[in-house]
């Protein structure tokens, strides 16, 4: 069974990863004390 | 009845449907081109995400993986990691700049931000947005051409007049607002096939692994993002490998495809639309998934092609277009299908409203017709919609690769506003002599480069930014002291946009 070389799999997921869960975090520490 | 041909009509009917009922809702030229900033944040980031991704991300992206394998995602990194900056670091502040200095398009942004009675800021962003959008559109009409050609079997002349009269018909009517909204649903139905579509290609394929195997037969250095294979449709060995290790030039081309950006005006200015500012975090968390999903899903689109067809397929561009009429149910296809026109009609009518204001507000209303009512640039606007497609069609006729047309356009839109856009946002002391030069040298520096320059195999946009950006910076920095009210403004703006 062949496989994705794992160079291509980090550079296809992480940095993709990366700015969705900076995303994320702004969209909590914009939400911080709202409530 | 053919599924394909009836549900692309009942697709098309449907965004006229909405084009037309903000015909009449549309009063003024705010609400054309802004939709008055009354849009919530999904509605703002799938707009400015479908605004954003053209024809090129179902046709250019996955025809350069399909004839490249993983080697061309790069450009796709480089395109993600450029949308979560543009959220990050221009959409706040732009959206409250605009709104004190009472602003609705760009070219109101640098004239007011910079208190230029002079005009001629006004006068060269419009004639950049002119040159590169009347390009950009061009890429458009290709990529309407080339799937009206594709689905309806018909030449691709008069292929590419179907979609001129469909896409300008539909941007005629409806303004910003039919814009906004219906972008809002043809961003959703371009993520939903981006998903469906590989996901239902691979499970029935037996997996992943079966995946690779099958685009490891054709040549195993596909599978790799660091190894550079060209493609050879009618010979021997279609995929061959260009020789050993990573060609840094291309890598360094392909993610600078990110830095363009900052200087979009047809995706920025949907920031400054949406109602509260405070929910730009909401949008940009939604428009960097979406945008991290579609892209990776139209990776997936161009390598299931190099595993699927037998023949090597002609134009590589067409490959999500084959693959739908390939594999997919003709029903399914046929809204996927559809999903195809959406990207197309949602960047090319932004743009035409961008050039359209350009014309309008920059032109027409700058310098000929001060007083003019409102009526009459609403009548201009729609006016210039038609004389800017009729141009675009000119230049569509000669056909083309999607993604060199688009890479040409965006290099230039990219090379001189970003820099402008981030200096005016973000440092104080930037002036309007600084400004106005390097919006000029970003501009020519593309066309020279990409005229005298290709063979270096560096993309223009690099060597464009960075003048663009030096040329700022040194100009302002010999510029006379800012103005206290420019300034004051400056620094009201950064608390506002201090979430």
């Amino acid at each position: 069974m062949e496989s994705l070389p794992a160079s291509t799999w980090f550079w296809l997921v992480v940095p993709n990863l990366i700015i969705v869960l900076l995303s994320l975090g702004r969209l909590i520490y914009s939400r911080r004390g709202d409530s | 009845m053919d599924p394909i041909i009836t549900t692309f009509a009942l697709y098309i009917i449907g965004m006229m449907a909405i084009g037309y009922y903000f015909y009449k809702a549309n009063e003024d030229t705010e609400d054309y081109f802004l939709g008055n900033r009354g849009l919530n944040a999904p509605v703002t980031a799938l707009s400015a995400q479908a605004s954003d991704m053209s024809g090129w991300l179902l046709m250019g992206f996955p025809g350069a993986i399909y004839a490249g394998g993983f080697h061309a995602m790069w450009i796709g990194i480089g395109l993600a990691v450029g949308t979560y900056l543009n959220w990050q670091f221009t959409a706040s502040r732009l959206r409250y700049y605009t709104e004190v200095v009472d602003a609705i398009t760009i070219a109101d942004f640098f004239e007011n931000r910079f208190r230029d009675d002079s005009r001629a800021l006004r006068m060269v962003t419009g004639l950049v947005i002119l040159i590169f959008f009347t390009i950009y559109v061009s890429s458009g009409l290709v990529a309407g051409g080339t799937l009206f050609e594709n689905i309806l079997g018909v030449d691709y002349d008069i292929a590419v007049y179907i979609a001129v009269v469909i896409i300008a018909l539909y941007t005629f009517l409806g303004g910003y607002l039919a814009v906004s909204w219906s972008d809002f649903i043809q961003g959703s139905l371009m993520f939903l096939a981006l998903i469906i579509v590989p996901v239902s290609v691979v499970s029935s394929m037996g997996g992943l692994g079966e995946l690779w195997g099958a685009v490891a037969e054709m040549n195993p250095d596909l599978l790799h993002a660091f190894r550079t294979v060209e493609f050879f449709p009618g010979e021997g060995a279609v995929w061959q490998t260009a020789g050993e290790g990573v060609n840094a030039m291309d890598l360094i081309s392909n993610i600078a495809w990110g830095l363009g950006y900052f200087g979009m005006p047809h995706i920025i200015v949907r920031f400054m639309s949406i109602d509260d500012g405070k929910q730009l975090p909401v949008a940009q968390t939604i428009g960097v998934t979406w945008v991290v999903i579609t892209l990776i899903g139209a990776v997936f689109v161009g390598i299931i092609g190099i595993a699927t067809f037998a023949e090597p397929l002609g134009n590589p561009e067409t490959v999500f277009l084959e693959l739908l009429q390939e594999v997919m149910n003709p029903w399914v296809g046929g809204v996927f299908l559809a999903a195809v026109l959406a990207a197309i009609m949602s960047t090319v009518d932004s743009q035409l409203l961008v050039s359209s204001s350009a014309l309008t507000e920059d032109f027409y209303k700058a310098f000929f017709r001060r007083e003019a009512s409102d009526g009459e640039l609403l009548f201009f606007s729609r006016a210039s919609v038609i004389a800017i497609t009729l141009i675009a069609l000119y230049f569509a006729m000669a056909g083309g690769r999607i993604l060199d047309i688009v890479g040409y356009a965006w290099a230039g839109l990219g090379s001189a506003f970003g820099p402008a856009i981030l200096f005016s946002l973000y440092w104080k002391k930037t002036n309007r002599y600084g400004v106005l030069a390097g919006i000029i040298a970003g501009g020519a520096t593309v066309i020279i480069w990409n005229n005298f320059f290709a063979f270096t195999g560096l993309y223009e946009i690099v060597p464009g930014f960075l003048l663009s950006s030096l040329i700022i910076f040194v100009v302002s920095l010999l510029g006379p002291e800012t103005d206290p009210e420019i300034a004051e403004e400056f620094e009201q703006v950064r608390e506002m946009a201090r979430d």
